[in-house]
């Protein structure tokens, strides 16, 4: 219920933010010499000259008779393509959860071990080399890794191919079932297009995991530690239960945290992958919501806003049903 | 005894501290006089187009002939001042609201964090895009955007911090000898509970030059040709693939240390506080 209104919220937010800023979408589509009844005629076509709250009831379908809305599962027309702005998302939508689960994956797989070493043995060595990598992967330019990535992968040691999209420019791509690459490749048991889709995947990949891998290690380690010094773990010792179990014990209990993290980190990357898509010239959700928003695209980018926020309340809402399998003290 | 031994760690920790603030000052030095230390004009082609690193061009030129050392210090005034602007137009705006949803409750206290929550359960890059590119690429309404983004991080620490404060015994005490509530909020709740506010700023100037960088790199930041390390990446994106590494590494490299001083000065500034 939270998350429904959350997401009630956001939306209204976004729909008049936008109309209050002083853009004039109008004047960008028609330009800016138009005359005043062309420029009056485009603005009459996107139903601009209506009132707001005209605006926002269309928006919404409270006026199912004149435009279907949201109530109707009409995210509305593109103003730029004229496209359902649905059917665009839910064809840019794949290539970034394509490209930031795999990141993910590896990087919670590279964590895990770094984070558990180092809080083993605090302040030993992993555990500061760790350090000053999270402070540094914490915040910085990940489209300026992509970018050095591709110098020193692709056009030094030629390993990566060039970074203009998710397959090469003379590959088909296999017919589309679920809109991510690597399954529909499998699925049409296309094994060339699987491999080429992972090769063009690997650069970007590692540009995320590079970034991604600070604050999830850190998260593991504090996690860790706490656990650590629980009275559950010093009975396990004393009771003097193997080394082994113990760390299961930990890890355990340390691992349902962390995942937390993982999971909002997850539904913010659906924005936050912008950069590095635009580098790669991907052309996900992030490259959408880019150029929906420079050309002043309203519809599109109130469908972007919905969908990654929409999206990242049910990862949110997964994780609880995971915490409660987990956790047995969460199950009420 | 001998010179007291320090543990690895904690000397690690020293030297990070020392580093953080060594980068924090000349990324400061630089915006206030980078201009005027450039060998070349910042916006002034050379004529020298696309040459690598050389004694004369200490980072090469780029693909219009503009020299990339030159422009790489000359752009903190640009990315190093609306960081700070934003970053201290926040802190101001947060831990006032914050103060007054933690001292004063009620549904307005109630209605600020709503807010805050909102504001802060967007997707920041994406709302940043919007915000800028909407209302106008100029350095003002960066800072604005910025601003707006980062105040929800202020009000919150701010007020927890207020949270704490509230009941204390000299709070009592003030109230005791008579001092009215607003006095007793700003003269001395205020003061104690700016600590954690304070400390996040650093890190917060930090993320806002990344910010800027990112939105400057996709087009919807400062405009060419301002010298700007994101734009500069922009721009150098297009030649890398040919081979040319300069125009682009070099700014990257200036954004990747500065942002890595803010955090670990933040950072030390969070140890010595706890």
């Amino acid at each position: 219920m939270v998350a429904f209104l959350q997401l009630l919220g956001i939306t209204v937010a976004v729909f008049f933010l936008i109309r209050v800023l002083p853009a004039d979408p109008v004047a960008r589509l028609v330009g800016f010499n138009a005359s005043d009844e062309v420029y009056n005629q485009a603005e009459a076509s996107l139903g601009l000259n209506q009132p707001l709250m005209k605006q926002f009831g269309l928006y919404f379908g409270f006026f199912p008779s004149e435009q279907t809305g949201l109530l109707q599962g009409d995210l509305g027309r593109s103003w730029v393509t004229n496209e359902n702005v649905l059917d665009e998302i839910i064809r840019f939508f794949p290539v970034t959860l394509e490209l930031i689960t795999i990141s993910f994956i590896v990087a919670t797989l590279l964590a895990l071990p770094l984070g558990m070493f180092s809080a083993i043995r605090p302040n030993g060595l992993v555990d500061r080399g760790v350090f000053v990598y999270g402070l540094m992967a914490g915040a910085q330019p990940e489209f300026w890794w992509g970018l050095l990535f591709i110098y020193v992968f692709f056009v030094v040691l030629g390993w990566a191919p060039a970074p203009l999209g998710q397959l090469g420019p003379l590959t088909e791509a296999p017919e589309t079932v679920t809109g991510f690459l690597t399954i529909d490749s499998l699925i049409a048991g296309n094994w060339e297009v699987f491999v080429e889709a992972l090769t063009h995947l690997w650069l970007p990949v590692m540009t995320l995991v590079l970034i991604l891998s600070g604050p999830i290690i850190k998260m593991i380690r504090q996690n860790m530690l706490r656990v650590l010094e629980s009275d559950f773990i010093l009975y396990a010792n004393s009771a003097g239960l193997p080394a082994r179990t113990i760390a299961a014990y930990t890890f355990r209990a340390a691992f349902a945290p962390a995942l937390t993290l993982v999971g909002i980190l997850y539904g913010f990357m659906l924005g936050g992958a912008v950069l590095v898509e635009k580098v790669f010239s991907l052309g996900g959700l992030g490259q959408y919501s880019v150029r929906s928003i420079l050309q002043f695209d309203y519809p599109a980018i109130q469908g972007v806003v919905l969908v990654i926020t929409a999206f990242s309340l049910l990862i949110y809402l997964a994780l609880d049903v995971f915490h409660a399998w987990m956790d047995p003290r969460i199950r009420t | 005894m001998t010179a007291r031994q320090e543990h690895p760690a904690a000397a690690q920790r020293n030297i990070l501290l020392w580093v953080g603030l060594a980068i924090v000052a000349t990324s400061l030095l630089l915006a206030v006089f980078g201009e005027v230390l450039s060998p070349y004009s910042p916006v002034m082609p050379t004529g020298n187009i696309s040459t690598p690193p050389s004694a004369q061009h200490w980072f090469g030129t780029d693909a219009t002939g503009l020299d990339i050392f030159s422009r790489v210090i000359s752009a903190p005034r640009t990315d190093v001042t609306i960081a700070l602007a934003a970053a201290g137009l926040s802190l101001v705006a947060g831990s006032l609201i914050g103060l007054v949803a933690g001292f004063y409750r009620g549904s307005l206290s109630e209605l600020i964090m709503r807010v805050s929550d909102v504001i802060q359960s967007f997707p920041v890059f994406i709302l940043a895009m919007i915000l800028v590119a909407l209302s106008g690429r100029s350095t003002f309404n960066l800072v604005l955007a910025l601003a707006f983004l980062y105040t929800p991080i202020f009000i919150r620490l701010t007020r927890a911090e207020v949270l704490s404060q509230r009941s204390r015994t000299y709070v009592q005490s003030a109230r005791a000898i008579g001092a009215s509530e607003l006095r007793i909020s700003f003269r001395h709740v205020l003061p104690n509970s700016l600590a954690p506010a304070l400390i996040q700023a650093s890190v917060v100037i930090g993320w806002g030059i990344l910010l800027t960088a990112g939105l400057s790199f996709i087009g919807a930041g400062v405009r060419p040709p301002t010298p700007e390390w994101g734009l500069m990446i922009s721009k150098g994106a297009n030649s890398i693939i040919l081979g040319e590494w300069w125009p682009s590494v070099f700014p990257g490299l200036a954004i990747s240390l500065t942002v890595f001083g803010f955090a670990a000065v933040g950072n030390a500034l969070e140890r010595a506080y706890r």
